[in-house]
């Protein structure tokens, strides 16, 4: 059966390692290859890596800290922040990333995706959408100043190739206030591929809340991991409680 | 010395690194002279199964495999799309030949109420133990749309259920393939590499 993911997501600065609220007040909490490592000894199911600001900041991803961290990880990693062109995914997928993570880009230039996938294959593009929620609608949130409903932004996803979705709530981030799951439904109606849900898990009822009302397999998180005494494997056996098949590892892990 | 293919599939380097923390000599190429020195090949890769068939005929791959697996017998490990190349027929995205090797076709999944592709740890039952042997956990990472469907059900080596049970790993003599990522797949799937190169040192 396949298993339900829990994906610790490492949101990067250029310099370090921040956590945003609400997608704003970025602050501290460690260094990007310390925290690889310790998720790696943990045998988490998969890592995000996300420069937040390389698109805004018009630069590119730090390839040798990108491989920094890779290199720690025994399982598959997904990373993104300003990818623009092929060669950008080229140069992450050389280094050792299973998966890229593209949002602005997709934004500007929705054909991106196609030209992406039939390069390196649909698996191993990763479409991340940002959803803000405001006067009771849900929009793509960017930074370009365009208004996109989210709904429409999900129509004409279905005719491009990717394989995955990574969706977070803006509303949601930081606050630990638990997922929202009406945005949940509402995308896993329109989308065919998996998707990882993110923004809004602060303890484990909130996971429980999520998989016992929706049918995603995945979940990011952030804050819970950062903020509170909670592990992934906490967050599996919350997981487990509501029915749902999860990974818990019988061996230990293999460390340098 | 292990000759991992470098044929402009994927990533490759995740290969390397498992095989370097296995302390197994490993070299990334596509050089005729190399391969041929190698005592065992590696075929990794992503993407689809037309690209990876005309990538390995461009680098005159595809039949330096064949003489180096299928004539000489040379030990063969291949890595998801490097496993369902083996096969004759494939239909991503269109109709296409495959290596040839193990008679059969893939297939896209169609699995109603299921997310395609197949992403994540999912366990595998074991049908031939040679290489699994004391692996302790059976999740192993999966990230794939297509599945190998093999004429001659012998060569199965493991499956994995998702809407049905489709082919996990093949074995045929000195053949051997995952559809899952062993380099990918933490303690387990390190635990097969290294009996999978300890059983052919």
């Amino acid at each position: 059966m396949l298993k339900i993911r829990i994906i610790p997501i490492l949101t990067f600065n250029g310099f370090g390692l921040v956590k945003t609220k609400n997608f704003a007040n970025p602050r501290m909490v460690g260094n990007p290859v310390q925290a690889a490592r310790v998720y790696n000894s943990r045998g988490v199911d998969e890592l995000v890596f996300l420069d937040i600001f390389a698109s805004e900041q018009k630069r590119k991803i730090n390839l040798k800290l990108v491989a920094d961290v890779i290199k720690e990880c025994y399982m598959p990693v997904a990373i993104g922040g300003g990818i623009k062109t092929i060669e950008d995914i080229n140069s992450l997928l050389k280094i050792g990333a299973d998966k890229v993570v593209i949002k602005t880009k997709i934004i500007e230039e929705p054909e991106f995706i196609n030209e992406a996938s039939g390069v390196f294959g649909a698996q191993c593009i990763t479409v991340a959408i940002d959803v803000i929620k405001n006067n009771e609608q849900y929009y793509v949130f960017n930074k370009l100043n365009k208004e996109i409903l989210l709904i429409d932004f999900l129509k004409q996803l279905p005719s491009h190739r990717f394989g995955e979705i990574v969706l977070t709530s803006v509303n949601c981030d930081g606050m630990m206030n638990g997922f929202d799951i009406d945005l949940v439904k509402l995308v896993e109606k329109n989308i065919s591929v998996p998707i990882v849900v993110a923004g809004g898990g602060g303890e484990p009822k909130h996971f429980e809340e999520l998989f016992s009302q929706t049918q995603v397999e995945a979940v990011g998180a952030t804050s819970i991991f950062h903020f509170t005494q909670y592990t992934p494997h906490d967050l599996k056996n919350a997981i487990a409680s509501v029915g749902k098949p999860v990974r818990i590892l019988k061996n230990s892990v293999h460390s340098k | 010395m292990v000759a991992i293919i470098d044929y402009g599939m994927g990533n490759v380097a995740s290969v390397q690194k498992a095989l370097n923390f296995l302390k197994i000599e490993c070299v990334i190429t596509n050089d005729h002279r190399s391969i041929k020195n190698a005592e065992c090949i590696i075929l990794p890769g992503v993407g689809s199964f037309m690209r990876g068939m005309m990538n390995l005929k461009e680098r005159g791959l595809d039949t330096l495999l064949t003489e180096e697996v299928i004539v000489k017998k040379k030990k063969f490990l291949g890595i998801c799309l490097g496993m369902q190349l083996l096969i004759e027929n494939g239909t991503e995205p269109l109709d296409s030949k495959g290596l040839g090797w193990i008679k059969g076709t893939v297939k896209k999944f169609d699995v109603p109420g299921l997310r395609v592709p197949h992403m994540g740890w999912n366990d595998i039952t074991i049908v031939k133990d040679t290489f699994y042997k004391g692996i302790g956990d059976l999740d192993f990472y999966f990230i794939h749309s297509y599945h190998m469907v093999p004429q001659n059900k012998s060569v199965i080596a493991a499956t994995v259920n998702y809407g049905g049970e489709v082919v996990a790993s093949i074995q045929q003599e000195n053949i051997f393939a995952t559809q899952f990522h062993p380099e990918k797949s933490q303690v387990a799937g390190l635990t097969v590499l290294r009996s999978f190169f300890e059983q052919n040192a």
